[in-house]
């Protein structure tokens, strides 16, 4: 089959974050450095090369990018500072923006205004929505139970609701995800039982992100904080959100601290905000680790966006402790109004994160046993070694 | 005639004052629009054309540092408004040398000739100068002494300083020399002896230049002859002062794999034949006359004066010839590699004296044996002659060049020695295993891509990717790299690595370029008149450069150039007549001058 050259498509990498690309002279520095790099996924030269030619059609079809957690050795050692570990960053947001359907994430990552603005907008439409709601139908001196300013049950509808919107998103573009790198590009058969063998895969990565982790495996002096940090964020990302989806009820009570479920909460809290002033520390004193030298806006957008709804949330439950009502309701205004466009923001940025990653690494090792059995097959005698 | 000059930068113009320039450009004669358009414009002919049109501008002269860069648009735009699109003409800083931090008024000429329609180099030939007829040459490495032995042999006088104790150079050090794979001594020993024995030359090792003042074609130079505490004259090197000297020191000509003494001679071909002693290891000019002074008494020709004093020479010469060298980037730099933290890994400078038969191991390519140091009781890492071969070899390219974090340029001849070293290993052990890792093959020169052929075809493993890393694992050394053919991931078992190191100009080099008021570029490497055409020449008159002390270069073209700046010293020998300093003349003058030609 031909191959398509999109000789503009290094041009528009660089709106996801990849400057440096037409530098890589090919000396395979990166991708003897990767901890990752393997038989079957060798990342990040091959891809650094996929981009300078301009071969869209395998670029889509990569597994490799999310093979990557980006800690940055590659870009260390890289002799023309051509960044191969943002390239694969870049990649990512490149590749979100091709499953997704819905062209949403292409125009959040190639303009900053647009996200911005949609930011803004759907912020303040929140805003004023819940306002109008609150004054209508509740009141302001009540934070929860019957006549509450934002009722938690009112409030449990709203989030699952847009939840289920985001989330019949998510699938469709991780269904289109799968099409694209499993489906379309069958360069050997894959048996069906291989998703079976290997569906454990998914949660383990989810839960551990044990690759990260693996990064330090050819670094002397290992640093494991970005890995214990980025979980710790990850795990109390997903906590709150499932409170939040299942348990919002029983997390507005009080003022009496509900244990069963606040602990839950308090845990996941410790999480975000170790995560995010970690983050924002990083990106703002451009630490001496490659990965935050770099910020595309959207990286700014959520730890951004994150801070401020950590702060809130935490604002709003201790003013519903100490019995200040109407401020904690206001609170919860400016929460809901930074927590809204964030969630809209997210399928198409860090869930997407959460669910391709693990996905890959799923499909990843289903292409990998996969073409070990076609090499059974056709050859029984292993291939002489090199030299 | 009316006059419009643009002002449009490439690169940022904070080495020239721009608003001075054009203040002086808008009084020129005939000029009646001057614009700024700062750096990287965005023009576009229409515009252009109209405010032609309006000014009614009939010649438009486009300054800046690369004014090339716009000349189209401007052509296209003259040829819109209906004027002669060939009255566009350019006043290029750059190409006309106005780079330098003084130069504005250099570039206020380079405008004012442009308004006249006179070309600059014309209107600014410097003056020239009666040139006394003898010649110094910096530097007694193979550029040194080709210049040195031409301009010598035309019946010129010529002193040759050297710093070390004697002249070779890093020539002197190498075995073979690539593509013909010619004994490297064979070529060089014959040219030092004559230097050595030539009349007209004056050869002067462990000096260095003090100071230099007067003007092109009449220099007076200082020169300081370090004592060397040895007659040069009675010594007949019977070694015998060097074997109850007592001080052991790495030999910095044997690349630090053996030891020399205080007293030495760097190697047995050198010239002067005579020993020398180094005062920073000598155990008598260290304490002041204490201690030792054994080799002074030993001595059968009493020809060692340990009391010897530094002298300053003071000579006047019409050139000089700047012929420094380079010297090889520190490989510990590069962790990477393992360079001094494994003993096996080697740069490509050691592999050069390990391979030559006059090395420590007479030639064998041996790994380095453990032994137990006597008086620290620790285990120490040496090379000797009985040490194991190693089963294979791998030579890893670019080591420190073409790398942004180190010298961003080429070395120009990693790869050809790289190969030359492949098959020196293949030759010298039998079913060795010899590797190459390289990013792009650069055998540029004659025959060389032929050697290159020749060397794959022999059976070394020419591998597409450098390495990335050099590991221990156990007792086996581990080359880390990817195979960009094969597109693998691939680890290599390997014995021994040598590192292809990039190279950096001499030490010395920027005091030197400070003292006769040289500039260098941006790596450090002397900066010539003209790349393509004065490629010997240096702004100041009558200073010309050779060899790599220029830029990285192979032997070929070291001699080549040093040759041509011979033909170059000759020349403003014979004629009687030097070129000046680009700056000897005037901004008046050149004004002047461009005034006369245009009218004439």
């Amino acid at each position: 089959m031909p191959i398509r050259v999109n000789p503009r498509l290094i041009e528009e990498l660089d709106f996801f974050g990849a400057e440096d690309v037409q530098y890589c002279y090919h000396c395979g520095d990166c991708s003897a450095n990767c901890p990752h790099a393997d038989e079957v996924f060798r990342f990040p030269r091959k891809w650094m090369r996929t981009l300078q030619m301009g071969l869209e059609r395998k670029l889509e079809t990569a597994l490799e990018p999310w093979l990557c957690y980006y800690c940055g050795q590659c870009s260390e050692q890289c002799p023309r500072e051509a960044d191969p570990g943002e390239t694969m960053m870049s990649l990512r947001r490149w590749l979100i923006s091709r499953y997704d359907f819905t062209g949403i994430a292409r125009l959040f990552y190639t303009s900053k205004a647009s996200e911005i603005l949609a930011i803004v907008i759907t912020g303040l439409l929140t805003g004023i929505g819940f306002l109008w709601y609150g004054l209508h139908f509740g009141n302001i001196h009540i934070y929860d139970g019957p006549g509450a300013f934002l009722p938690s049950s009112f409030i449990h509808t709203f989030d699952l609701t847009l939840g289920s919107v985001l989330l019949v998103i998510l699938l469709i573009n991780a269904f289109r995800m799968w099409r694209l790198t499993l489906y379309n590009e069958r360069s050997v058969p894959i048996p069906w039982w291989l998703y079976i063998k290997r569906i454990f895969l998914l949660p383990w990565h989810f839960f551990t992100q044990k690759r990260y982790a693996e990064c330090e495996s050819k670094r002397s002096t290992k640093i494991f904080m970005p890995w214990i940090i980025h979980l710790s964020l990850m795990l109390g990302y997903v906590i709150m959100l499932v409170l939040v989806m299942a348990f919002i009820e029983q997390l507005q009570l009080g003022p009496e601290i509900f244990w069963p479920v606040h602990v839950f909460g308090y845990a996941a809290t410790i999480g975000l905000v170790i995560g995010t002033i970690y983050f924002i520390r990083s990106r703002v004193f451009k630490q001496n680790q490659v990965q935050y030298k770099k910020s595309h806006s959207t990286d700014w957008v959520f730890v951004v966006l994150l801070f401020i709804i950590v702060l809130t949330g935490i604002l709003q439950h201790l003013f519903h402790r100490t019995g200040l009502l109407e401020v904690a309701n206001i609170i919860y205004i400016v929460h809901l109004m930074a927590v809204v466009p964030w969630l809209l923001r997210m399928p198409f940025s860090k869930w997407a994160h959460l669910v391709y990653r693990p996905l890959a690494m799923y499909f990843a090792s289903i292409l990998r046993d996969a073409i070990k059995i076609q090499e059974k097959k056709e050859s029984p005698v292993p291939s002489p070694a090199l030299g | 005639m009316r006059i419009g000059v643009y002002f449009c930068q490439v690169e940022s113009g904070k080495i020239l004052n721009i608003d001075a320039i054009a203040k002086y450009s808008a009084n020129l004669p005939g000029v009646e629009l001057v614009r700024m358009l700062g750096i990287k414009p965005k023009l576009i002919p229409l515009t252009l054309c109209k405010e032609l049109k309006d000014n009614r501008i009939q010649r438009v002269i486009i300054a800046g540092d690369m004014p090339g860069y716009y000349k189209p648009v401007f052509t296209k735009a003259m040829a819109m408004a209906g004027y002669n699109p060939h009255e566009v003409r350019l006043a290029s800083f750059r190409e006309h040398g106005a780079t330098a931090q003084d130069s504005n008024d250099r570039a206020k000429a380079i405008v004012a000739c442009a308004t006249h329609g006179v070309p600059f180099a014309l209107a600014a030939i410097p003056k020239e100068t009666p040139v006394h007829h003898s010649t110094l040459i910096i530097g007694g490495g193979i550029a040194g002494i080709q210049a040195a032995l031409e301009i010598a042999d035309a019946g010129k006088q010529v002193y040759l300083l050297e710093r070390t104790g004697t002249i070779g150079g890093h020539m002197a050090m190498f075995d073979k020399t690539f593509p013909t794979l010619d004994c490297s001594a064979c070529i060089l020993t014959p040219k030092m002896v004559s230097v050595g024995q030539h009349d007209m030359i004056d050869l002067m090792t462990r000096s260095e230049l003090e100071s230099v003042s007067g003007s092109p074609g009449a220099y007076h130079v200082k020169i300081r002859k370090r004592a060397r505490y040895v007659d040069i004259d009675a010594c007949v090197a019977c070694d015998i002062c060097s074997g109850v000297c007592p001080v052991k020191v790495p030999s910095e000509f044997d690349a630090e794999l053996s030891m020399r003494k205080a007293i030495y001679i760097p190697f047995p071909q050198a010239v002067p034949n005579a020993y020398l002693i180094d005062p920073d290891t000598c155990t008598y000019i260290q304490t002041q006359g204490e201690k030792c002074g054994v080799c002074a008494k030993k001595c059968p020709k009493e020809c060692i004066n340990l009391n010897e004093k530094d002298e300053i020479v003071e000579v006047e010469v019409g050139n000089i010839v700047l012929a420094t060298g380079y010297d090889v980037l520190d490989a510990k730099k590069m962790e990477q590699y393992g360079y001094g933290i494994f003993p096996n890994v080697f740069t490509a400078l050691e592999f050069e004296r390990m391979t030559n038969a006059s090395g420590s191991t007479g030639g064998k390519i041996v790994t380095k044996t453990k032994v137990q140091n006597k008086k620290t009781k620790e285990d120490e890492w040496i090379l000797l002659p009985d040490g194991n071969p190693p089963k294979s070899v791998a030579i890893i390219h670019c080591v420190g060049s073409r790398n942004k974090k180190y010298n961003a340029y080429c070395s120009r001849v990693c790869c050809m020695y790289s190969l030359k070293f492949a098959h020196l290993v293949r030759e010298k052990i039998p079913n060795v295993k010899c590797y190459e890792f390289y990013i792009d093959m650069r055998a540029f020169g004659k025959g060389y891509e032929e050697f290159a052929e020749r060397i794959k075809s022999e059976g070394t493993f020419v591998v597409r990717g450098r390495t990335a890393t050099v590991e221990m694992r156990g007792d086996q050394m581990i080359v880390n790299g990817e195979d960009i053919i094969l597109d693998k991931v691939i680890e290599f078992p390997v014995d021994m690595v040598v590192l292809a190191i990039g190279l950096i100009p001499a030490p010395g080099t920027q005091e030197l370029s400070t003292l006769l008021g040289l500039t260098r570029d941006s790596d450090g490497w002397f900066s010539e008149l003209d790349y393509n055409g004065s490629p010997t020449d240096t702004e100041r008159g009558g200073i010309f450069v050779a060899g790599m002390c220029q830029a990285p270069k192979d032997i070929p073209d070291t001699v080549a150039q040093a040759s041509a700046v011979a033909a170059g010293v000759l020349k403003s020998i014979t004629s009687g007549k030097g070129i000046g300093h680009r700056s000897s003349l005037s901004l008046s003058e050149i004004e002047q001058r461009a005034q006369l030609i245009h009218t004439e």
